[in-house]
């Protein structure tokens, strides 16, 4: 490393004194048996029991139950003039009705496609926010009061926002050459409608970046993209995976978006299930139709953590 | 290995670096000055020259700007005014990756996501050196840091001496002209940062390659520099090799941060050519040598005396030196090889060191009246 490599000794650490000094104050093994022991002790008796008891007790009624429910209807028969609609006879042919309804099919892979270009918008779109927020905002103070700014318009109401969307902003989509109501429309309204749901959990893990090792990569030699895709980029990459399982989740089944701004011109797999349930009052095939859909969010989820690794990340 | 680790702390190595033009070899800040937007003055005209293969350490209370100076050199500050000149070339404007200059950040900044070696070589990679040639001087970076087996690990499944040790492989292998380093023993337990403290010496001076050293620990600064800069206040108050600091502090601020310091404030009561003697109310009197002082009988004086160079008088014995207190013993500190007598003369607090095998034979107790006195040599006259 000296300018003039000649015969003198390359520079070397001592590294067998380090490491006996570093032993000495810290016993890897003493270390470790009081991390499982505290672990242990964590991990046992009833205490934990009751934290989860609530939360056990929540998910199961809200959410476990109505999910039960609407499987075992979708294996129910549909009959006409029976109380509400079906009889509790075993049956597949629902499923068989919805995997031929190409309707359906159809509007699976457009609202797949909407969903998509949501989250990849969403994406373009909210990281630069979450970036600025995060990084450029110094002081804490601002940071926050921006941060509850850009979740202002979250705050009206989904109706007044929605005819904004439909009506106001219809003229103005119009000179930009975006016909309302369309699927572009639509699109434009999810967009702004969940981008937060990127935001936030971007704003989040960019906050926790260590600022110094930018400082070290910028020192090093990497210039703002080599620093950024080096350092904040895998950094952040737990907020985009969790932005983009809300944004695509949120997104593809939507459906009070589609009916409000599309007005019937713009359909999706929420507005089927939706006139099974409502129009028609096949509750049977609703069920079926939504319990695909589920399956389908599902296989969603799991391709994006698969595509991300997220467990090592976290 | 052990035999070249002899050059001490030497007295005449004290220059200090006159505020003019930069010379053509080594670090010269110029003036050198940083306001904060809301006007804190960070830095306040630093001037100072730094050579190749030199150790300097900037030490001082934190908040004193040493690290915004570091930060300065480095690149991560932007000078309010004055230069940072590097062989001739001011550094001023350059982004942190167009100098020749690198960091050793406080908790280590290694980059999470990439393992030992990926770190290593990051900085190879942003100069454009081709894959092989950088494999093989990152592999030989951590051979000289001793993790050659560890390089496939990620830096949180190492101990804090080795991430450390990766920190340092990191910035070394990109071979830079000076090495900054930000508290760089700080995150470290105390054996370590004992053990760190030759290593990391003992290695500048194989790389023969300048060192600048930030901490607000005197005695990793006395043990480390081959100059040390005492800042307060975003000032400098002193540069001298560790010795001087040690013993002829020339501030009150640096007598009473280096530790173990008698200061003592009275009036000049005579003066005889370069020697004056001063006294305090408490009846502390000292005789001290300041070439070219202009004070006269009745000015105010502050002096100091380090507490190694105090010595205990025996009973009824004429004082041995030139300067001497009736003191009260109020606290006996043992300290294995020394003790300390913490004294009281007067209102005046004062301090005494005494070998720790002296101890049991001289046998003061808490609440012992006893005499204290020292050479002239071992005073100094202090700046305000």
């Amino acid at each position: 490393m000296s300018s003039s490599s000649g015969p003198e000794p390359t520079p070397q650490l001592d590294v067998a004194e380090l490491e006996q000094a570093e032993k000495l104050e810290r016993p890897p093994a003493a270390e470790r048996a009081l991390g499982d022991a505290e672990r242990g002790a964590r991990g046992r008796g009833w205490v934990t029991v009751a934290w989860a008891l609530p939360g056990g007790l929540w998910l199961g009624f809200f959410l476990l139950a109505p999910l039960v429910f609407i499987v075992l209807v979708s294996f129910w028969t549909y009959q006409l003039g029976a109380k509400s609609g079906f009889t509790t006879k075993w049956t597949t042919a629902n499923y068989g009705t919805i995997i031929h309804t190409s309707t359906y099919w159809h509007n699976m892979l457009g609202s797949l496609y909407t969903s998509l270009i949501a989250v990849a918008a969403c994406l373009v779109l909210g990281f630069p926010v979450a970036y600025f927020l995060a990084l450029k905002v110094q002081n804490l103070r601002n940071q926050i009061a921006l941060f509850i700014i850009a979740l202002a318009p979250f705050w009206t109401s989904f109706l007044v926002r929605s005819v904004a969307w439909t009506y106001p902003l219809s003229d103005v989509l119009g000179k930009l050459g975006i016909s309302t109501p369309s699927s572009a429309s639509v699109r434009l309204a999810l967009i702004q409608l969940y981008i937060l749901f990127m935001i936030t959990p971007l704003f989040f893990t960019l906050a926790q970046v260590d600022r110094t090792a930018i400082e070290a990569a910028r020192d090093l030699g990497g210039n703002w993209w080599r620093t950024f895709t080096a350092v904040i980029l895998p950094q952040a990459l737990p907020g985009i995976v969790i932005g983009s399982i809300f944004i695509f989740v949120l997104t593809m089944g939507e459906y009070g978006t589609v009916l409000v701004v599309g007005q019937n011109f713009v359909q999706s797999v929420g507005t089927i299930v939706n006139s099974y349930i409502t129009n028609a009052v096949e509750y049977p095939q609703g069920a079926a139709a939504a319990v695909l859909l589920v399956l389908a969010l599902i296989a969603g989820v799991f391709v994006i953590t698969r595509l991300s690794n997220l467990r090592e990340e976290l | 290995m052990e035999n070249e680790r002899t050059a001490g702390p030497t007295v005449e190595g004290a220059a200090n670096a006159a505020p003019s033009a930069a010379k053509d070899s080594g670090l010269d800040l110029i003036g050198l000055t940083k306001v904060f937007p809301g006007g804190t003055v960070a830095v306040d005209d630093v001037n100072l020259h730094i050579d190749h293969g030199e150790y300097v350490v900037l030490l001082g209370p934190s908040g004193c700007g040493k690290t915004t100076t570091l930060r300065m050199i480095g690149g991560h500050e932007v000078p309010t005014e004055g230069d940072i000149v590097l062989d001739g070339h001011s550094l001023v404007g350059l982004a942190p990756h167009k100098r020749p200059t690198t960091t050793v950040f406080q908790h280590f900044a290694l980059f999470p996501h990439r393992n030992v070696l990926e770190n290593v070589e990051f900085g190879l990679k942003m100069h454009g050196v081709d894959k092989e040639q950088r494999r093989k001087q990152a592999l030989d970076a951590l051979e000289m840091v001793g993790l050659t087996e560890l390089a496939d690990r990620k830096p949180r499944a190492l101990s804090g001496g080795q991430q450390q040790r990766v920190a340092l492989a990191r910035v070394l292998v990109t071979k830079p002209k000076a090495l900054l380093l930000d508290e760089p023993l700080g995150d470290l337990d105390r054996l370590l940062q004992l053990r760190m403290r030759v290593e990391l010496r003992n290695l500048q001076r194989q790389l023969g390659l300048m060192f600048v050293h930030v901490t607000h620990n005197q005695e990793e600064a006395l043990s480390m520099a081959d100059r040390i800069v005492v800042m307060n206040d975003a000032r400098i108050q002193q540069v001298a090799d560790p010795l001087t600091i040690a013993t002829r502090p020339e501030t009150e601020l640096v007598a009473r941060f280096m530790g173990d310091n008698n200061v003592i404030r009275g009036r000049v009561t005579e003066r005889s050519g370069d020697r004056l003697v001063v006294e305090n109310e408490d009846r502390v009197r000292t005789a001290v040598v300041a070439e070219g002082d202009p004070r006269a009988v009745g000015d105010e004086a502050m002096v100091s005396v380090r507490a190694a160079a105090v010595q205990v008088d025996e009973n009824g014995a004429q004082p041995a030196g030139s300067g001497s207190a009736e003191c009260e013993i109020v606290f006996v500190e043992f300290l294995g090889d020394l003790v300390k007598l913490h004294l009281t003369a007067g209102g005046e607090r004062m301090l005494a060191k005494v070998p720790g095998d002296r101890y049991p034979e001289f046998m003061g107790r808490e609440g012992d009246t006893i005499r204290i006195s020292w050479k002239e040599d071992d005073v100094q006259l202090l700046r305000a």
